[in-house]
């Protein structure tokens, strides 16, 4: 089925990253950043154990086939790659990973603290022939500390970085604190390591120099929770979770309500302005669903604004307006709604699945957000749509192609790069250094 | 921008110099990193329109712009200018300023900048080198792009509140605004490929952010699994609460631990961490049953297994259960409460993770520090978020080369 034709990454011009060379070892924790820079036009040689990295083994996989080169997880992080399968436990091994590193601008790794530096590949044997390295070590915990050698995952870093604590239901008795599902904690991480290392790269076109980056998931995650620990450090006080919408001291009005289609909007600031409340009211009174909200207490209300309401003790008024305004919102359709109340000016959202965006036409149309990628290795003519560039700039395109296969590049980084043989590939074959099954 | 000669710089980003209209948390999320590496993030406000984080919950209850705890952490690193540009002079005075910056960043509604009479094209006529970066709810183009997103609207719209919660419940979503940060992140993000691609080709440009659009590119895997599997995320199992169904391992999930409403989470993610949970738990005889022999059989039993485990951290609390179970070499966390990481947590205090630094009206300010070292341009918190207007008067004689007497009457007129 996959044919074993290379896939030579695809030219690219004028992307931003275009000349820096990035040398990727990383797992789940890191895979994401340099999935960024790759499809911003650096070239990401990913540095892969013989059989391929772990995150292959993660699914869902296209059609639930559960081989490596099909995991949906590991293409979804790592566009805009190639991949060099290696056995860095090596002296041959190493001695690659240095020769690449002797010219590239920029080395990723999330490893264990110690764990490269065991192998000759600290920052302190690379940078000694490249001064204008640039090295970024993403681990759970830091490189020094009481926690450096403990272990983390993905939940592991959501729940010691307070953003579970912050995440969750007030109306289900005894329900956990909840895990965002996504990776975030590790994305959390790998956009902290990205800002890191593209600030270094910036300082080094003055400075000549490159220099090592310390970045944890730990600390990413524990700065990344709003209200929660300015609201401690200035009122002794810890927020606590509540459904659906943010973390307080005191109980909030709840957010969620549901709509005609069994679906979910998300609804605040009411008495935003009171142009927009007068529009709601009319809206709702054409359909008979006012009630009493053509009062004038209410408008009132909506004449303070979101100041006002926040200033207010006595909630009964502006809680029934709520509760009439829930009834008037179960009787319609979430999307009747998102687009009613984004029309009067209200920022209300629609909960969506991820999927419902494709059918978004103004993403999907006139934005172009999901991008058509080749993947030629499934047959001629054969792309799939993936989400596409997180931020459009007017010089320097976004540009994605498909992750690599299993050590899809190794001979050709090998010979091509490092001036290998046919002959030392053999050996090095023979050796375990390099998988024999090569693409 | 200055190009200096030595090798020792005070920040990554010295010698960047930031106009930042960005108010709220999204834009100051992004220009506090900027600020944080160094950049000279220079926020304009005036008295009639200030960032209105100023007046969340200001400390001890007073009406001053200057003691709101979030403002506080969002906007250190940065001065305070107050400038009204909708005055003629006050308009003149902001394009002496765009043509001694490298950065504009705001986060207004999409065509705000446009109303000025200040949008790229402009921007570009005063300084072709400007990079100007847009973050907007939609986006800068396209039939919605009118309509407007808080943090929660955009994680609504995007999938991540769907993707955040227990299966047949309502979604948990996010606890705070996750995409004002995340947003924020991209737009730093962006702005430092701009920077890096200006090194080399001395171009400007415009980023158009959407932050609907940044939390779309964050769901790249559920997305592919219905483009290519055409299994939508939206079915019964899901969302999967804290269980790993992508990875198919078991235990992983969050148990309740002593104490009111405490909780820890435990990932065993192969089987040595398996033998050394079972160790550590203390060998109990319903660990050797079969049907929890190995990680796929585990994983299909997990609901049985998860109600065993809960029985061993139900009688500790979250972080003798992190003592214990990382003692052993397994993945294991306390979902730590804010006090425990701002007072407690002694990984945070070694790597010096609250910082602190005189502020004029609050004593002084502590923020969380930047989450990571850098060898040769280390983080400095230099200041506490900046008084309404405390650096005006040096930002205009300085930098804008205005008199003394005329600052007098900018300040009289309302213009500064």
């Amino acid at each position: 089925m996959i044919s074993q034709t290379q896939q030579t990454p695809p030219e690219r011009t004028g992307g931003a990253l275009e000349d820096i060379t990035v040398i990727e070892l990383c797992g789940a924790r890191g895979h994401f950043m340099a999935k960024l820079m790759g499809d911003m036009g650096a070239r990401v040689i990913k540095i892969e154990p013989l059989g391929g990295a772990p995150e292959r083994q993660i699914g869902p996989f296209m059609d639930d086939d559960p081989h490596p080169d099909r995991s949906l997880f590991f293409w979804a992080h790592n566009t805009s790659k190639e991949s060099l399968e290696l056995n860095i436990e090596t002296s041959e091994g190493q001695k690659i990973i240095k020769r690449l590193a002797a010219t590239a601008d920029v080395i990723l790794e999330d490893f264990e603290p110690g764990y490269l530096p065991s192998l000759g590949l600290g920052y302190k044997n690379l940078s000694a022939e490249n001064e204008k390295l640039v090295m970024t070590s993403l681990t759970a915990f830091g490189q020094d500390g009481p926690y450096r050698d403990y272990k983390s995952t993905d939940i592991v870093a959501l729940a010691m970085g307070g953003i579970m604590h912050s995440c969750g239901y007030d109306d289900l008795p005894g329900s956990p604190p909840i895990r965002p599902s996504g990776d975030h904690g590790n994305k959390i991480a790998s956009h902290y390591g990205l800002m890191g290392t593209l600030a270094a790269i910036f300082n080094r076109h003055f400075s000549g120099r490159g220099q090592y980056i310390d970045a944890s998931a730990h600390e990413a995650c524990n700065s990344t929770t709003e209200h929660a620990l300015p609201t401690y450090l200035y009122e002794g006080e810890n927020v606590f979770r509540q459904t659906g919408r943010h973390h307080s001291t005191t109980p909030t009005p709840k957010t969620l309500c549901k709509t005609s289609d069994g679906k979910y909007v998300i609804v605040f600031q009411l008495f935003n302005n009171l142009h927009s409340w007068l529009s709601l009211v009319k809206w709702m009174a054409d359909v008979g669903m006012a009630e009493d909200l053509q009062e004038e207490r209410y408008k009132d209300m909506a004449r303070g604004g979101s100041r006002g309401m926040r200033a207010a003790t006595d909630t009964t008024d502006s809680d029934h307006a709520f509760e009439v305004v829930r009834r008037f919102i179960a009787s319609q359709t979430s999307e009747d709604i998102y687009r009613g109340a984004q029309n009067l000016k209200f920022p209300w959202g629609q909960v969506r699945s991820p999927e419902e965006n494709l059918n978004d036409p103004h993403f999907a149309e006139d934005r172009q957000m999901f991008a058509n990628i080749p993947h030629s290795e499934m047959g001629e003519g054969v792309s799939f749509k993936y989400v596409g560039r997180p931020y459009r700039f007017t010089e320097s395109p976004w540009d994605a192609f498909r992750p690599p296969l299993v050590g899809e590049h190794t001979k050709s980084i090998l010979s091509v790069d490092l001036e290998y043989s046919e002959q030392d590939l053999k050996t090095l074959e023979v050796n375990g250094i390099i998988s024999s099954n090569q693409n | 921008m200055s190009e200096p000669q030595t090798l020792m710089r005070k920040g990554a980003l010295e010698g960047v110099r930031v106009i930042d209209f960005s108010w709220i948390v999204a834009g100051p999320q992004c220009t506090r990193i900027l600020g944080d590496f160094g950049a000279d993030v220079i926020k304009i406000e005036n008295d009639a329109n200030m960032d209105y984080i100023r007046a969340s919950r200001p400390v001890g209850g007073s009406s001053s712009p200057n003691r709101s705890p979030l403002f506080t952490t969002l906007n250190r690193n940065k001065r305070s200018l107050t400038l009204n540009v909708m005055h003629p002079r006050g308009m003149e005075l902001l394009k002496d300023l765009i043509k001694k910056s490298d950065v504009i960043v705001e986060n207004f509604s999409s065509r705000v900048l446009e109303k000025w009479g200040l949008g790229y094209e402009e921007q570009k006529k005063i300084n072709p080198k400007i990079i100007y970066c847009s973050m907007s709810g939609f986006g800068h183009t396209g039939r919605d792009r009118d309509f407007v997103t808080w943090g929660p609207t955009a994680q609504a719209l995007s999938g991540l509140t769907f993707m955040s919660g227990l299966p047949g419940e309502e979604s948990a979503g996010w606890g705070f605004s996750y995409m004002d940060h995340t947003g924020g992140f991209y737009g730093t993000i962006a702005i430092m490929m701009a920077l890096i691609h200006r090194n080399k080709t001395g171009e400007g440009q415009h980023i158009d952010l959407s932050q609907v659009e940044t939390g779309i590119a964050l769901t790249g895997t559920s997305v592919l699994d219905y483009t290519v599997n055409s299994r939508p995320f939206r079915r019964d199992e899901m969302p999967p609460g804290n269980r790993a169904p992508d990875r198919q391992i078991a235990p992983h999930n969050s148990y309740p631990c002593k104490g009111d409403d405490r909780w820890c989470v435990i990932a065993v993610t192969n089987e040595d961490e398996w033998d050394s949970l079972v160790d550590a738990v203390g060998n109990p005889s319903w660990a050797g049953e079969d049907r929890f022999a190995s990680m796929e059989s585990r994983f299909a039993n997990q609901e049985p297994l998860d109600a065993f485990i809960a029985e061993w951290t139900i009688n500790h609390s979250p972080h003798e259960v992190f003592d214990i179970l990382q003692g052993a070499g397994v993945p294991a966390g306390a979902v730590q409460t804010p006090v425990e990481r701002a007072e407690k947590d002694p990984q945070l205090k070694h790597r010096d993770f609250i910082a602190e630094i005189p502020h004029e009206e609050l004593g002084k300010a502590r923020v969380e520090s930047i989450p990571m070292r850098m060898s040769e341009t280390p983080w400095k918190l230099e200041r506490p978020s900046p008084l309404l207007g405390e650096h005006s008067a040096e930002i205009y004689t300085e930098l804008l080369d205005v008199t003394p007497e005329e600052l007098a009457t900018l300040y009289e007129e309302g213009i500064a």
